[in-house]
């Protein structure tokens, strides 16, 4: 991994391209601009920012991108507190965001899906117990389309899987004898994917001709950026941060918020919600919204109509913003069965970064912050909110050890 | 013989979990203690994850009996866990009760071996007896 510290911070260019727009910063400014997608994002690139990047060398220029839209990942395991737990925490930790699961014992009553897989990873079992796969795992591998497959299971049952899966990579196991996780491999292995797909997507790997450092997926950056954050904020832990983009909503959180039994060594998680953003993915926000029993209600509140869902204007990104902002929350609610459910209770603030910060004002977001405590989990708790409007968080984590 | 422990529920009674933890190891089994707070579900999964012979489970603050009817149907959702040995232990009621009764209710919940207000030696002594039962059978 590049060491940041060996380059001197203070001059540095920090490139971030998303699937909706680009940033870049600099000491003394930070520019976005709208992505340009009749354009390779290279060119679209030199074209809006040619001449701040000309000035600085290609050793001090960081990119990180969520552009690539990801990996897709395809989990089996055998339990849904251990493996397919365990797998899923790090998978969100590692960058990932497309992520399906299979519980191995009914493996027969899943269908097939239809994509690509980039990756299937396969685990179960802690070290003393063995025989947790058999022949029913080989059949439906076989009709399965994947581009990479990796085990991290029971170390008994790798020379089985290794007769049995061709080309599969063996790392040692994700579970370990006190049935705790254990991340380094895995994370390792799934963020060097990451990185050989960005190699691979002709779009990005243009990138590397106005750059010599690592490009990093995006929420890697920002969660590397999260134990620093008292160095630009008044954040008190625990905290939530909330990143709602144009294709997926990111949420990283303190692990005191986990009524859990993954024990990390991280201090803060991360966590996806795909199909959840306000332009790639509106479509399924405002289903998801249509489905929620409190939206109306809440559109009342902010003094709006469901009709607002079909106009296109400023006031129309606000709502679906903040209607963004209140179902993820609800999501990480005991009310939404997601995978993790934080003690949203306990948290002392909410910190929202992104393009989200440059169209609602603190205000506008506090208030939906105070229905979603009011009328989802009735409770005057009141957090404070903070907004990075400056992506002082990414330029902390894409930066580094300054 | 490997057995997955623990406090089920919103119970954070840990002093017996401890003591359990090493007793039963000094009996010489493989632990698996997922400590308190743990829910049902986080038990079963567990014997799946070890291949456990059996569930040592506590209960202290009396909420057992709230749950006591899901066992069953939990238990049915999962494909191998027929033979696993099911115990539980601890205060298993709110207040006081007769213990022929509560007994008969938590064997009929799908338990093999229920020892309500008894000591841990007793009880372990119990477990050990019924493993080596089944084993001859
Ligand atoms: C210490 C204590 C607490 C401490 C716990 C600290 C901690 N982190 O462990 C604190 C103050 C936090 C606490 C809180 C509460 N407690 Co309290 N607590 C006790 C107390 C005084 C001692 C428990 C103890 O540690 N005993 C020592 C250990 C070694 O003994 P033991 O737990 O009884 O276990 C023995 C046997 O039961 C057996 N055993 C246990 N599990 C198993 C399993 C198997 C398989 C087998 C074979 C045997 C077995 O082996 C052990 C050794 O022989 C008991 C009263 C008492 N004297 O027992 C109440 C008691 C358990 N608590 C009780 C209650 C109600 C509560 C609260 C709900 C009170 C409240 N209203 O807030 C909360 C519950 C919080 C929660 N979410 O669980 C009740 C439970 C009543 C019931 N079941 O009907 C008790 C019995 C007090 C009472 N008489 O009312 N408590």
């Amino acid at each position: 991994m590049t060491d940041y510290a060996m380059t001197d911070g203070n001059n540095k260019l920090l490139i971030d391209v998303g699937s909706t727009y680009f940033k870049i910063s600099t000491l003394d400014a930070i520019e976005q601009h709208f992505r340009d997608f009749n354009k390779g994002i290279l060119d679209d690139l030199m074209a809006k920012c040619g001449e701040t990047i000309s000035r600085f060398g290609k050793q001090d220029i960081h990119v990180c991108s969520s552009a690539n839209g990801g990996l897709s990942t395809l989990i089996i395991g055998v339990t849904n507190s251990f493996s397919l737990k365990y797998a899923t925490s790090i998978a969100f930790n590692s960058g990932i965001n497309i992520i399906d699961t299979i519980l191995y014992q009914n493996i027969e009553d899943y269908s097939l899906p239809s994509d690509l897989i980039d990756v299937v990873i396969i685990v179960g079992g802690a070290d003393t117990h063995s025989d947790l796969f058999s022949d029913s795992l080989y059949s439906y591998l076989k009709q399965l389309d994947y581009s990479n497959i990796v085990y991290v299971g029971t170390a008994r049952d790798a020379p089985r899987i290794r007769e049995n899966i061709k080309d599969v990579v063996v790392l040692p196991n994700i579970i370990d004898d006190r049935l705790h996780i254990v991340e380094e491999h895995l994370k390792a292995y799934l963020t060097n994917l990451y990185q050989q797909d960005i190699e691979g997507k002709e779009d990005i790997k243009h990138l590397y001709d106005i750059t010599d450092n690592q490009i990093f997926p995006t929420p890697y950056i920002v969660n590397k950026a999260l134990p620093m954050i008292d160095a630009k904020f008044s954040v008190t832990d625990p905290f939530i941060l909330l990143d709602i983009g144009g294709a997926t909503t990111d949420i990283h959180y303190s692990k005191d918020l986990v009524e859990d039994n993954i024990v990390t060594e991280n201090e803060y998680d991360r966590l996806v919600f795909k199909r959840l953003g306000v332009y790639k993915s509106k479509q399924s926000l405002i289903f998801a919204a249509q489905s929620n029993e409190f939206v109306y209600e809440l559109l009342t509140h902010l003094k709006v109509t469901e009709n607002i869902f079909n106009e296109q204007n400023d006031k129309a990104t606000k709502v679906l913003m903040q209607l963004a902002i209140f179902l993820v929350l609800c999501k990480m609610s005991h009310h939404g069965k997601s995978f993790i459910n934080l003690k949203l209770l306990a948290i002392n603030s909410i910190v929202l970064t992104g393009g989200i910060t440059k169209v609602l004002t603190v205000e506008e977001i506090e208030i939906i912050i105070a229905f979603f405590y009011k009328k989802i989990l009735t409770s005057d708790h009141n957090p404070v909110t903070v907004l990075d409007s400056n992506y002082d968080i990414w330029t902390l984590g894409a930066g580094g050890n300054q | 013989m490997k057995v997955v422990t623990g406090v089920v529920g919103n119970d954070i009674h840990v002093v017996a979990n401890r003591l359990i933890d090493l007793s039963l190891q000094a009996r010489g089994y493989e632990v698996f203690n997922l400590g308190v707070n743990t829910h049902l579900e986080e038990f079963f999964d567990a014997a799946v994850e070890t291949g456990a012979d059996a569930l040592v489970i506590s209960s202290l603050n009396g909420e057992a009996e709230g749950w006591g009817r899901e066992v069953r149907l939990l238990k049915a959702n999962y494909k191998t866990l027929d033979d696993l040995v099911m115990m539980i232990g601890g205060n298993l009621v709110v207040g006081s009760g007769n213990t022929e009764d509560i007994v008969a209710r938590y064997k009929n919940y799908g338990f093999d071996l229920v020892c309500h207000q008894v000591d841990l030696n007793t009880g372990l002594d119990s477990l050990a007896a019924f493993l080596e039962e089944r084993s001859q059978s």
